[in-house]
């Protein structure tokens, strides 16, 4: 059997493959947002003052870390409803659930992130800020987040890329997300090879497209100022100012 | 011109701020054994004395950035002391004098992510609610006063570490601080950076602003402090204007100190 070239196309242009493509893309997105919430507050609980708040923000990552992710999302779906009956009702969808079970799974990974970029900020840096009389709401958003962020972009998209890929988990749970219309598309014309590279092809093409969107935020963390032409020539002048007195 | 009739202010009868009795340990070791310091309107008084004196934690403790056990920091007359252990809330009534009290660090500590002009503005935009351009033409004055109005678009990390500390000068004043605390401020500069620094300093002193420095600047304590003031174990030994600190200095401590500081 030959490659088909034709199969292949229409698959990779296919209405299915592109809502499939689309809902992966929502479903990692909408996790990873609610996980760096979650992950923030998790890992704020651990650092708090308070010692049963830290216990509970430690069980947190150490449970959800521990329990594999599709044990999880099977959790979700099969088992909450069992002991919640409202979530039996049509409402709770199978791209709810994997949000769910998703978002909950990597807060712990991203509580574990935002931990260590907080602590990569110099204490220096809080005291410089108490005294100029910012209260500690300010130095948390003005100086300690901005380099916290730049800190935790690469091990932040790392995890995306990973949660992306994860989404085919669902599938379990008949997710119709990208993994799913192949299976589904496969089941009933056996063209492996055209249809495992159409989805081959999605993924790298989102994976790229979200690898250069990561490059420019990092360009945007340099804190480097744009080349300036004629400005940047007079820096090289020796900058030390001597004052005659 | 006619002269004003008006009745001149007296002068206040107390000191700008004062250090009364100040005890500050960490668990068991007690750093700062009651150290009591007190600085008129105006005054410039430089202390010197040996590594892990504790110079740095009194100046932290002064500035409200640590608590202290016991004693009292007091600013025009007015008790603002921080206590271990004082309840919630107690960060939110400190931010106020903070400002007043504003310290210049060993290591800058400018802000990476802001630049030169960013970092002066941070004071004036969100301390004391400056419109934007105003703060802007503001951090600007400021930046030309400690010569680096052309550096105001460069990142702390295109900067010299003279002119960071400039910066970090430019910086404090933007929040108007009745006293100006620093903190060894050319000690982690190298040497032909030191006089940028020290000129700003100076010249600042000059212009009447209230400064406890702590510095090994054997110049800068004899041109511009109207005292030293001698630290050693978290006490003050001794204190004395420059000429007499320097050639007669009456604690046998000091003149050991002294001798190490000149080889
Ligand atoms: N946060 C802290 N926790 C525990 N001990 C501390 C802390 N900060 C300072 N110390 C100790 O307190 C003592 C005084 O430190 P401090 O930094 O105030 O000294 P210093 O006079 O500024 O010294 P140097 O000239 O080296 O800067 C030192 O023994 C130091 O180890
Ligand atoms: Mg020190």
């Amino acid at each position: 059997m030959e490659f088909d070239w034709q199969i292949f196309v229409d698959a990779l242009t296919s209405e299915a493959f592109v809502s499939g493509a689309a809902l992966t893309i929502g479903l990692a997105a909408a996790a990873q947002a609610a996980a760096i919430v979650i992950g923030l507050g998790v890992a704020l609980l651990r650092a708090s003052p308070i010692a049963p708040l830290r216990w509970v923000a430690a069980t947190y990552v150490w449970l959800f870390r521990a329990i594999p992710t599709l044990l999880q999302l099977l959790f979700v779906w099969n088992a909450l409803p069992q002991l919640i009956p409202s979530l039996r009702d049509p409402w709770f969808t199978p791209f709810l659930a994997a949000f769910v079970a998703l978002a909950l799974n990597e807060a712990a990974y991203m509580a574990e992130i935002i931990r260590s970029g907080l602590n990569a900020v110099d204490k220096g840096q809080v005291l410089a800020g108490k005294t100029l009389g910012l209260t500690s709401g300010q130095v948390f958003r003005l100086i300690v987040m901005p380099q916290t962020i730049r800190v935790i972009i690469p091990p932040t998209g790392n995890e995306f890329i990973t949660l992306l890929k994860l989404t085919s988990l669902a599938s379990v749970i008949s997710l119709r997300e990208l993994l799913t219309i192949t299976s589904q598309t496969v089941s009933v014309n056996f063209r492996f090879a055209e249809l495992y590279t159409a989805a081959t092809v999605w993924y790298l093409l989102i994976v790229s497209i979200f690898m250069l969107l990561q490059s420019r935020l990092e360009r945007r963390y340099q804190w480097t100022s744009r080349a300036e032409g004629r400005r940047g020539a007079a820096a090289a002048v020796p900058a030390i100012v001597t004052v005659n007195r | 011109m006619s002269i004003d009739p008006a009745p001149t202010v007296p002068a206040e009868p107390g000191p700008m701020i004062e250090a009364d009795n100040l005890v500050k340990r960490y668990g068991d070791f007690e750093v700062l054994r009651g150290v009591s310091l007190a600085v008129a309107r105006g005054q410039v008084k430089v202390i010197v004395g040996p590594s892990g004196s504790g110079k740095s934690t009194f100046l932290r403790c002064l500035a409200l950035l640590e608590p202290v056990d016991a004693g009292r920091v007091v600013l025009e007359q007015r008790d603002v002391s921080w206590k271990v252990g004082a309840g919630g809330g107690t960060e939110r009534r400190l931010a106020p004098y903070r400002s007043q009290l504003c310290m210049v660090f060993q290591h800058f500590n400018l802000f990476p992510h802001l630049t030169a002009l960013q970092n002066v503005m941070v004071g004036p935009m969100h301390v004391r609610h400056t419109p934007k351009r105003q703060a802007e033409a503001e951090a600007m004055a400021l930046l030309d006063r400690v010569r680096l109005g052309d550096r105001a678009g460069r990142y702390p990390h295109e900067l010299s570490g003279g002119q960071q500390q400039r910066v970090a000068i430019a910086r404090a004043l933007a929040v108007r601080p009745r006293v100006m605390l620093f903190d060894e401020p050319t000690s982690a500069l190298d040497p032909e950076l030191v006089r940028e620094v020290i000129d700003v300093m100076e010249e600042l002193a000059a212009e009447g602003m209230t400064m406890i420095v702590v510095s090994h600047e054997m110049r800068f304590a004899h041109e511009a402090a109207n005292a030293i003031v001698m630290m050693d174990e978290g006490e003050i030994i001794e204190e004395a204007p420059p000429d007499r600190f320097f050639t007669a200095p009456g604690h046998e401590r000091t003149q050991r100190f002294l001798q190490l500081v000149k080889t």
